[in-house]
């Protein structure tokens, strides 16, 4: 364990995945609650077109994926708002086509195909240190505007028609959290990989919801799953020689299955449970 | 806290005109409430009610008209509403006690940037207790029956302080035992606060036993009064198309009725 804590790119991967997995779990409360596990998968899905473009362009290719995203997020959200097209057939028409269009424009050049593995995988592990910077620097954003806004969005998830009736600007906010989705998912990429994000997004904080009585219990319980993944399966990733993306992965759904099955062994067996008091109707 | 002081109405709507795209939803709605009151709006599906009530609460605005809550233009921060809904649609097992629900009600007040704090929860444990839910605070939201999140639901709307409580149909789907507790409930708060109510409901029965007035609405408001007037009038038919049994029953039940 110590040999494994030595290593320099060990502990910028730990650093980063750290950093990471908190803003994931976070944002993964919101994901949860305004059930948009799914624009998650089209977004990181669609982030492999920003690359592709980047790869192709000469530009950075997080950057790249980080600008296509948001602007791939932005429009879903805008046709979702219309309320004339629901929000998964807009996904569903978004998240191939971007898709496609990546691995098109990868498949015109020999020279990324190695690349585009990286990307569709993760590997934290050859991150090296101007990367990890900017994935800080990107996860850095995204958990500065969740702890500004936390109250906001939580109000806007719950009861959207409250929110706007207590002067809350809906539309903005709700933007505002596809973008730094949009942002997270990008960062993230490096660690996870493409396929693998929205797993990150989803089971930490699905953890969370099983164990925690509370808002404040959900997010505590879903940043200490997300932290454990990302410290146990990239040592796990290290010792058997796995790919980062997916030992975090791995390490995250047993948490999630073992707290469900913990759950299940006590019925209603969250913190403040038991019969409801008989006094009131 | 008693809110009822000037003689200026609580709700004053005047000639509102509102259509979403080329369907004309309202069409010239006027009407007044006056403060400490209890009104009842009442209509078919798709007579503009929730619209109504999006106009008042600020979310939508009228194409055309004017209105005024204590009057001020609705949709300003702080401003002394409630709002009570249908119900909160959460994804199933999301863990949400029935303190943060509550607490959400002071985020108008609180503006952006700023967390609750130890004052804030005393206000939500106050509005708890007023709603006859003080010992739950801790639970799940889900894990309450469908009267009890109504209850909780009205602590929301109260713990903001507000002098006008705006309810789109809150008792849908409560059965009658439930409907007839929270009506009960309200106006206990109504006579000890002072609260002006405006509830758009289904329930003509319920409503008809506890409003003062009743209003009448199809795109336009084609009856209001009291509700032994509105429910016997020539407009309750023709509106809902065929003379739902219980209308009458009810109105029967109001003769006598001061």
């Amino acid at each position: 364990m110590m040999e494994f804590l030595s290593y320099g790119f060990i502990q910028r991967a730990l650093l980063t995945g750290a950093v990471l997995g908190v803003t994931c779990a976070l944002l993964g409360v919101f994901v949860v609650l305004r059930r948009m596990a799914f624009i998650g998968v089209g977004i990181s899905h669609a982030a492999l077109g920003g690359v592709a473009i980047g790869l192709l362009a000469g530009l950075p290719p997080v950057a790249a994926a980080g600008v296509f995203s948001v602007i791939v997020a932005w429009v879903i959200g805008w046709i979702t708002r219309r309320g004339e097209v629901s929000e998964d057939t807009a996904i569903g028409v978004f998240f191939p086509t971007a898709m496609a269009l990546g691995v098109a424009l990868i498949s015109l050049s020999q020279t990324y195909r190695q690349d585009l593995l990286g990307y569709l995988f993760g590997n934290i592990l050859s991150v090296g240190p101007g990367d990890l910077w900017l994935l800080l620097a990107l996860a850095g954003v995204s958990l500065g505007v969740l702890a500004l806004f936390f109250k906001e969005f939580l109000f806007l998830g719950v009861d959207e028609e409250a929110a706007k009736a207590a002067g809350l600007p809906a539309a903005f906010l709700s933007y505002l959290l596809l973008t730094i989705l949009a942002v997270t998912i990008v960062a993230a990429m490096k660690l996870v990989g493409i396929i693998m994000v929205s797993a990150f997004l989803v089971v930490p904080a699905a953890t969370g919801q099983t164990l925690g009585g509370s808002v404040r219990g959900m997010v505590w319980f879903s940043v200490a799953s997300a932290l454990l993944s990302v410290f146990a399966g990239l040592w796990l990733s290290w010792l058997w020689n796995l790919p980062s993306g997916a030992s975090v992965v791995l390490f995250a759904a047993a948490l999630f299955f073992g707290s469900y099955f913990f759950r299940l062994a006590r019925p209603g067996g969250t913190e403040k449970a038991g019969p409801l008091p008989s006094g009131i109707p | 806290m008693s809110c009822a002081s000037s003689s200026r109405p609580a709700i004053q709507v005047e000639d509102i005109w509102f259509s979403y795209g080329r369907r004309q939803v309202l069409e010239s709605v006027s009407l007044e409430v006056p403060q400490g009151s209890f009104t009842a709006l009442i209509g078919p599906n798709g007579a503009g009610k929730s619209t109504l009530l999006r106009l008042l609460l600020g979310i939508l605005k009228p194409q055309r008209g004017r209105i005024a809550i204590l009057g001020q233009r609705p949709g300003q921060q702080g401003q002394p509403i409630g709002y009570v809904p249908q119900g909160i649609h959460l994804p199933r097992g999301f863990p949400i006690s029935v303190m943060d629900v509550v607490l959400m009600g002071r985020f108008g007040n609180l503006g952006i940037l700023r967390r609750p704090g130890a004052s804030d929860r005393k206000k939500a444990e106050e509005a708890l207790e007023s709603a006859g839910m003080g010992g739950l605070r801790h639970r799940r939201f889900q894990d309450l029956s469908g009267g009890q999140q109504q209850r909780v639901l009205i602590a929301r709307a109260l713990v903001s302080d507000p002098c006008v409580l705006i309810l789109d149909e809150p008792t849908a789907g409560l059965d009658p035992a439930a409907r007839a507790r929270f009506y009960g409930r309200v106006c206990d708060l109504q006579r000890a606060r002072g609260l002006t109510l405006f509830c758009a409901s289904h329930d003509v029965e319920d409503v008809a036993q506890h409003a003062q007035t009743v209003i009448l609405l199809d795109h336009t408001v084609r009856a209001s009064g009291p509700p032994g007037e509105v429910l016997k009038s020539e407009a309750v038919p023709a509106v809902y198309h065929f003379p739902p049994p219980h209308l009458h029953r009810g109105a029967g039940d109001l003769e006598g009725r001061p």
